[in-house]
């Protein structure tokens, strides 16, 4: 490992002040530990799960811990993101609801209807996936070409309604990576549900941003294959409207792009109102995973998932707090040794699934 | 830029029972400096290349210092300066291209080649000439032919491509080599994420013994041999493993080390996030060494940067975009690490500390010979720059 890259670990820096003060949540990539840390790096709570992460767990405002887990005997388990259970558990870690698919992967989301929206992987008929475009010729797996679904499933594990990609998507606008494999169309690797029920999604594969409507099922809107993403991961929608997302740069036009962005995109006009880089640009890349989150404080909390390295920057692109992941990792098979984080997320401390809670550092 | 990033400079790690002891050459992108610095990390010399901006430098077993100066606010040639896509970086006349310089140990001035649309390599050889790499523009009706690359992306409908060029100390031009004359439209594909403004992009002219050239093609992700006396391309290799690799060299062995940079590799089925250095074994085509770190992502550089293999059988690499310069034993153990650091803004990358490339001249090393190598000498930047002497 470079020796030079080691060298700092924990909370780096901290300008009091200028930080969104909070509690900031993420599980290692090799580790079952899921971890909330205090501003200054200590553990303030930690939840044992009984998966490593596919690919993190979010603090539900009921004060529960709704995990992705992954099953590693699953169906596609070698698939990158591959998840299989989902788990909803109780600040003591008791389990309060879980869902499980052999399927699942990568993200999901519960609805203010208490409703869960799942992200799966779902065959696409041989006569659909001829006529897909681009990626390298013969690799689709085993003869397979996968593709997503999303699925709304009820507290009671029903499946309330379903949307399938290959249904709405159009080989001649979602043309995969030239330089990637065919087994998979669209590898959606985010997703939110907007606040008027439409579903917002990455898709890595074909480089592309893309709202669903819940109504009709129909793509309404599309952004990023014009060159403007490069397998691009954590899309949100923010209190204005507009979209931010995490841009890794990855397979990028170009060798002369390959770094890491955060965009923010009003989704009217089609423009990037505002961007992140770092100075070198070289400075911040994570080809895969990463998560970009708004504070209320309008900074933003980026995850650089290949490095373990989560910090938060002012608009004006200063960072103000960075925290480099110090706890060691299981070995992974295709990473190594890691100290990889998958995404991250800033709790306030008025945060209701926080009310109550003992955040009270203690050795 | 990030904290943990940038808190360790000079050297950070010394095994001195498993390096290959002698002083290391490097010029750093942001600067105007040649720097030779001992294993300690301590500056033992010093060339300034004002008015150019060295982007990278060769000790000649004579003792001079040959270096390719690319001049204030330019670019070598055209073909960087659409890459980088920034209208500042227009060529006109005067800030256009690069100069081959060559200086003696005082830095006076022994030999100079204005090379306007030099790319970036050049070797001298034992005739005394210099072989260096040449942009050159493709014949309409050979462009057509070409296959890859993004539909429409010429450069206002212009593609080049590359020309060698041997060179006299008088500066005549005695041998030419055009690639659009030997390239295959059929094999030599443009990855198909690089614009079409460039076939090839030949980062290296290696000299070989024998006389002829290996080269490397980033655009096409392929390296070469070309047949000096026919001009044709004897071996290629690397379409299926290599991604936009630099500096292929030749061993002892006749094997080919090379530093696979792993940006847009074909058939991997990888994103891009790890280089390796690989050698070659050009009869067999099979790879027979390879050093990547671990985890995969701690090693890389979507750009620039080279490998040279050390006469105690250890690599010498340079990892242009971390700054980073370490030796590896060949079962892959670190045991030299220098960071570069002076950091400075350089065309569009921003703050960088980037080296381009880097070498190691052993203590008998006939360039070195007679010459004062005391830090000494060099106290306000081993000062500032230098090891903690505490």
């Amino acid at each position: 490992m470079r020796i030079a890259q080691t060298s700092l670990k924990g909370v780096t820096l901290n300008i009091l002040g200028k930080t969104y003060n909070g509690y900031t949540l993420f599980t290692p990539l090799g580790t079952k530990e899921t971890m909330l840390i205090d501003m200054q790096g200590r553990v303030v709570h930690q939840w044992n799960m009984p998966y490593l992460p596919a690919l993190y767990g979010v603090l539900l405002d009921n004060g529960n811990l709704l995990y992705g887990g992954y099953v590693e005997k699953g169906s596609l388990a070698s698939l990158k993101g591959a998840g299989g259970e989902l788990l909803e558990v109780d600040w003591d870690g008791n389990l309060v609801w879980n869902y499980k698919d052999p399927y699942l992967h990568h993200s999901f989301y519960r609805m203010p209807n208490g409703n869960t929206m799942v992200l799966r992987w779902v065959k696409v008929p041989k006569n659909i996936a001829v006529k897909v475009k681009g990626g390298i010729p013969g690799t689709e797996k085993d003869g397979i070409m996968w593709g997503d679904s999303f699925q709304e499933v009820s507290p009671h594990d029903k499946v309330l309604w379903e949307w399938l990609a290959y249904e709405h998507l159009d080989p001649e606008k979602d043309i995969i990576c030239p330089l990637c494999p065919r087994s998979q169309w669209t590898e959606a690797n985010s997703f939110t549900v907007l606040p008027d029920g439409d579903i917002l999604t990455s898709f890595a594969r074909t480089k592309t941003i893309c709202i669903i409507s819940k109504t009709t099922g129909d793509i309404k809107w599309r952004w990023g294959s014009g060159g403007e993403l490069a397998h691009q991961n954590d899309v949100t929608v923010l209190e204005n409207g507009n979209i931010l997302l995490f841009d890794n740069g990855t397979h990028c036009i170009s060798f002369s792009l390959g770094y890491s962005r955060v965009l923010e995109i009003n989704p009217v006009t089609n423009k990037m109102v505002w961007e992140y880089k770092d100075d070198p640009w070289i400075a911040f890349y994570s080809a895969y995973m990463s998560s970009c989150q708004r504070l209320p404080n309008d900074n933003t909390l980026i995850c650089e998932a290949q490095t373990g390295r989560i910090f938060e920057v002012m608009k004006s692109g200063r960072i103000v707090w960075e925290f480099v992941n110090p706890f060691p990792s299981l070995f992974d098979r295709v990473y190594g040794h890691n100290n990889i984080i998958p995404k991250a997320y800033r709790y306030g401390p008025d945060y209701e699934g926080l009310k109550g809670k003992n955040l009270e550092y203690s050795v | 830029m990030g904290i943990a990033r940038t808190s360790l400079k000079g050297v950070t790690h010394h095994v001195p029972s498993k390096t290959y002891n002698g002083y290391t050459l490097f010029t750093p992108m942001s600067g105007k400096d040649a720097w030779l610095i001992d294993m300690q990390g301590r500056f033992v010399h010093r060339w300034g290349t004002e008015p150019y901006g060295p982007v990278f430098a060769r000790l000649l077993p004579n003792g001079n210092l040959l270096y390719l100066g690319v001049k204030s606010g330019g670019l070598m040639g055209p073909g960087l300066a659409y890459l980088h896509g920034d209208e500042e970086f227009e060529q006109s006349e005067e800030n256009r291209g690069a100069c081959l310089v060559e200086v003696d140990w005082d830095n006076n001035l022994v030999w100079k080649y204005e090379a306007p649309q030099s790319n970036h390599d050049f070797y001298r050889m034992e005739n005394g000439n210099t072989m260096y790499v040449k942009y050159i523009t493709v014949p309409d009706d050979i462009k057509n032919k070409v296959k890859g690359g993004i539909p429409g992306t010429e450069q206002n409908g212009v593609m080049w491509a590359d020309a060698l060029n041997e060179v006299t100390p008088e500066g005549k031009v005695v041998w030419e080599w055009r690639a659009y004359e030997h390239l295959d439209p059929g094999i030599d594909i443009i990855c198909p994420l690089e614009y079409r403004g460039e076939w090839t992009h030949m980062n290296t002219c290696t000299i070989l013994s024998d006389g002829n050239i290996l080269g490397s093609f980033r655009q096409t992700n392929t390296i070469c041999i070309i047949d000096k006396a026919t001009g044709n391309i004897v071996w290629r290799w690397g379409r299926e493993e290599l991604g936009h690799q630099h500096e292929p060299t030749m061993l002892d062995n006749g094997n080919i080390l090379v530093f696979d940079n792993g940006v847009h590799r074909y058939f991997s089925q990888d994103l891009d996030y790890y280089s390796r250095v690989m050698e070659v074994n050009p009869a067999t085509n099979k790879i027979e060494w390879e050093y990547k770190a671990d985890p995969l992502s701690e090693f890389y550089s979507a750009i620039g940067g080279g490998a040279q293999r050390l006469p105690n059988g250890n690599t010498l690499i340079c990892e242009d975009v971390a700054g980073r310069l370490f030796e590896v034993t060949p079962d892959g153990e670190i045991v030299w690490e220098y960071i570069n650091p002076f950091f400075g803004p350089f065309l569009t990358f921003g703050q960088c500390n980037r080296l381009y490339r880097a070498y190691r001249y052993g203590l008998d090393y006939g360039g070195l010979k007679g010459k004062t190598l005391d830090p000494n000498n060099h106290k306000w930047i081993n000062g500032v720059y230098g090891p903690d002497t505490s």
